[in-house]
């Protein structure tokens, strides 16, 4: 009872600040509702038992990136908004995304739940379940493979920033 | 949860608040008088005996002082600016432990507010959202100086958190926990200062960078940016960023007795004594750094973190890790 209320105020903070985030003129406002969006879904993940996911949520996106975006916007000082598309354009791209998100959540919410899912929701959660060492493990026994791809892609995105950051502009 | 465990947390947060809001007039008297003793001066005796109030009346003009508010500010997120600090700030104090356990009116009471199992990802989370409060604070006053110093703490605390976090893995590696508890209680023996004393003195430096104090207060170099963040600041929103700087050299100075100073271990002495101990002189060995070094110049600091701070302590986190791995 107590945590579905809780689940209540956390979506509709998520829910209001990400609408919030579409409607916003001023880029630094919604880059803070963004930052409203990112730690209302890590109150969901602590309601999930995902207590380390959770601390990741807050440090990684809404410590380090959102600062960083934060940081981009000051610096830029864009009064206003400043279009990319024509409005009319815009609005079709927008509702293009946005159908296609809904079908897809539609067709998510409608499809019947495999076997396999259907087996590990009866399951009751282990004790250990979210914590920083029963994820670690998972990451490096089931997903070792997807998770040492992952850290080449980082690896590449370091060596780029570097070779961006290091070009003489002259 | 039964009605004795919810006045055991509500008392304890009181307790823990009280104590913290009483201690930084008095982390700010013994500031002033300190830093005058070193330059050779007397710092305040006026107010009271050996000028002990005179951090109070200084309370009282900020509650008096007309709150101005800047006709061209972001109206809301100038207001929300200093909460953030505070409350972050009061926040990452939670999970500090400051003793062991005692036995009162029956019940086993654990010294400290909250035992979460992911602790140090706690603080680190916190002193992460704690940027918002400068960086805000700077951009909201909607003027050149502020602006340029929630700038540069902005980069200056995302730059050394990584070497803040990174040092304090190894701890976590030699416990097993995340918890500060069970890394409290791990060095009954022995400190972990001593097998990990190169991240000790990179925590140090590093949490002397995060509170944005002297020689790493270029947030609000006042040579060069008037006050920096807090230029438009006045009456309690001014005070209440003071407060955050204050509460948040608490925290660290907590985190890194519990992590390196062995906690709240120490002979003869009850434990919270010990930690108190401990405190000040974390606190005193802060005012010393700040009476001692002249600040540092921008590309300097942002060059030590990256240079020699990170690299430092991803060296000290592959020698702990093949130590852990040889010594089995």
């Amino acid at each position: 009872m107590f945590e579905s209320l809780l689940f209540a105020v956390f979506a509709g903070i998520a829910i209001g600040c990400a609408l919030g985030v579409v409607f916003h003129r001023n880029p630094v406002h919604c880059a803070l509702l963004l930052v409203g969006v990112l730690l209302s879904v890590a109150g969901i993940f602590i309601l999930l038992h995902a207590q380390f996911v959770a601390a990741l949520q807050v440090i990684v996106y809404a410590g380090a990136i959102m600062v960083l975006f934060l940081f981009v916007v000051m610096l830029l000082n864009i009064k206003g908004e400043t279009p990319l598309l024509t409005p009319g354009a815009a609005k079709g791209f927008g509702f293009l995304f946005a159908l296609i998100v809904f079908v897809e959540l539609i067709w998510t919410a409608v499809q019947p739940a495999a076997e396999g899912q259907r087996m590990a929701e009866a399951l009751p959660l282990p004790a250990d379940f979210g914590s920083p060492a029963a994820l670690g493990r998972v990451l490096y026994t089931v997903w070792l493979y997807p998770f040492e791809i992952t850290s080449i892609l980082l690896l590449v995105a370091v060596v780029g920033a570097v070779v961006l950051a290091k070009r003489k502009f002259f | 949860m039964d009605l004795a465990t919810l006045i055991e947390a509500v008392v304890k947060v009181h307790v823990v608040l009280g104590f913290v809001l009483v201690a930084v007039p008095l982390i700010v008297w013994m500031e002033r008088k300190v830093l005058g003793h070193m330059q050779d001066r007397i710092g305040p005796q006026r107010v009271g005996p050996f000028g002990l109030l005179q951090t109070i009346a200084d309370g009282i003009k900020l509650f008096m002082k007309e709150d101005i508010l800047p006709s061209q500010s972001d109206k809301v997120v100038y207001f929300l600016a200093p909460a953030i600090s505070i409350v972050t700030a009061l926040a990452a104090m939670t999970v500090i432990p400051f003793g062991d356990t005692v036995w009162l009116f029956g019940r086993e009471i654990a010294l400290r507010i909250t035992d979460v199992n992911i602790a140090i990802l706690f603080l680190l989370g916190a002193t992460s959202m704690g940027v918002y409060g400068i960086v805000l604070g700077g951009w909201a006053s909607n003027s050149k100086y502020p602006l340029l110093g929630g700038l540069r703490s902005s980069a200056q605390m995302i730059s050394y958190e990584l070497a803040q976090g990174i040092s304090l893995i190894g701890v976590i590696m030699i416990t097993g926990s995340l918890s500060l508890n069970e890394i409290g209680r791990a060095q009954e023996k022995l400190w972990f200062v001593v097998p990990q004393f190169f991240a000790f003195v990179i925590y140090v430096v590093c949490s002397v960078a995060e509170t944005n104090r002297a020689p790493f207060d270029l947030a609000e170099a006042e040579t060069e940016l008037v006050a920096g963040f807090h230029t438009e600041f006045s009456s309690m929103k001014f005070a209440l960023y003071f407060l955050a700087e204050y509460a948040n050299m608490m925290v660290v100075s907590g985190v890194a007795i519990t992590c390196f100073l062995g906690g709240w271990h120490g002979p003869l002495l009850p434990g919270p004594l010990w930690f108190f101990i401990k405190l000040t002189f974390f606190l005193f060995f802060y005012i010393w750094l700040r009476a001692t070094f002249p600040r540092l110049r921008y590309d300097q600091l942002m060059a030590f973190g990256w240079k020699v701070l990170l690299p430092a302590s991803l060296l000290n986190l592959a020698a702990t890790a093949v130590f852990l791995t040889v010594k089995g």
